[in-house]
């Protein structure tokens, strides 16, 4: 995705930053997506599309990429390792449309 | 007039550090020689201060609002942030921060016409300043920094040319306006090729990086600002690769020295190229 397809104004940017400066936000994401959305002003397609984890669509609206990934790694799992390549391969299956396992580690 | 006595510049990637026990023997090989001996040159410049100029990721600002060179001010900067620990499963650290240097970058700007924004807060750091910090030994050796988070995520993003006139009046503030006989440290902080949150997050365009650290030896500026573009950064590896841009302030604050490659490897699941120079100074 080019640089130039990014939306500055998504809403969904204010919500992936949020969610990485607020430990009390994020517990509550965790516990309870639906509240936490619920307090952004998301457009009917972009709350959906996070709800289905879908990337592609979110990048199309004009997410930033790099808040993609965080935005992948909030919803299944940060740590280095098992969790963050799960998040990566997910994020990938999301924007090729093609499967991956959660586990591989190369392109 | 201050002096510029070390110049280096590496890629960081959270995985350097959270990944790096389950890396190849001769990737592991590569980083230790590459970051070690940035570490030792470092301490033994017995630097008043190195400048660390790094790209932020979008972990200071709001999209909507955000700047393209941000000075941590602080008296001491601590870190990683909370939420980046799970990724880089590193030391927390406390590094000597230079608040009197970090004014004199922001009204030294100012006066040359560069907007330069300051945070008088510790800043959220991440893998930009935590891996130079843990894998050169930063803190334990009592380095004192200022880090000048910049903007290489965010359209438009300032290119080489901007960057490198940036670092040219860089240089001229350490010259001109910083203490005599202070003795300063330069460190560009990120690429080589990746693409973080794209479709091609475990790519790294080896091609490019090997390409781009030999016109860095070559030494030819000019044809490193004609060809290291936003675009072509951009084909080998889209909201990643130019962090490189973070390099061009290094070599615009110290013109045309002598530069050599302490190394480079490329391990897929790291998710980046990886490698790192040392320009010779006073030559």
């Amino acid at each position: 995705m080019a640089f130039e397809q990014v939306d500055k104004t998504l809403v969904t940017h204010d919500l992936v930053q949020d969610l990485k400066w607020d430990a009390d936000l994020r517990a509550q994401f965790e516990a309870d997506q639906t509240s936490v959305l619920d307090c952004y002003a998301l457009k009917p397609e972009e709350r959906t599309a996070i709800e289905t984890g879908d990337f592609r669509k979110l990048y199309e609206m004009g997410l930033h990429p790099y808040l993609g990934g965080q935005l992948a790694r909030l919803i299944y799992g940060n740590a280095a390792g098992p969790d963050a390549t799960r998040a990566v391969n997910r994020l990938i299956a999301s924007l090729t449309g093609e499967e991956r396992p959660d586990d591989r580690t190369t392109t | 007039m201050a002096d510029i006595v070390l110049s280096v510049a590496a890629s960081h990637a959270p995985g350097l550090a959270g990944l790096y026990s389950g890396a190849p023997e001769d990737t592991k090989a590569e980083v230790d020689k590459m970051y070690g001996t940035m570490g030792a040159e470092i301490t033994a410049a017995d630097l008043d201060v190195l400048i660390l100029v790094g790209n932020d990721h979008l972990a200071n600002s709001r999209v909507l609002e955000y700047p393209n060179f941000l000075v941590g001010m602080a008296a001491e900067h601590t870190g990683p942030y909370e939420w980046f620990k799970p990724w880089l499963n590193c030391r927390d650290y406390t590094l000597e921060g230079r608040p009197e240097v970090a004014e004199a970058l922001i009204s030294g700007m100012a006066r040359r016409g560069v907007q330069f924004f300051g945070r008088r807060e510790n800043l959220c750091y991440d893998d930009n300043l935590s891996i130079p910090t843990v894998l050169c030994d930063l803190d334990t050796n009592d380095v004192p920094v200022v880090p000048v988070l910049m903007n290489c995520n965010v359209p438009p993003i300032p290119d080489q040319r901007q960057c490198y006139a940036v670092g040219e009046a860089l240089g001229d503030i350490i010259r001109n306006d910083l203490p005599n006989g202070m003795r300063v440290g330069l460190f560009g902080s990120g690429g080589l090729s990746h693409e973080p949150g794209g479709k091609r997050y475990f790519f790294i365009d080896q091609e490019f990086d090997h390409w781009f650290m030999d016109m860095l030896e070559e030494g030819d500026h000019d044809k490193l600002l004609n060809e290291a573009t936003p675009e072509r950064m951009e084909e080998s590896g889209a909201g990643g690769t130019a962090e490189l841009f973070a390099w061009f302030v290094v070599l615009g604050a110290i013109g045309n020295q002598p530069c050599s490659r302490l190394g480079y490897t490329a391990y897929d699941n790291f998710k980046c190229g990886v490698g790192a120079v040392r320009w010779q100074m006073g030559s």
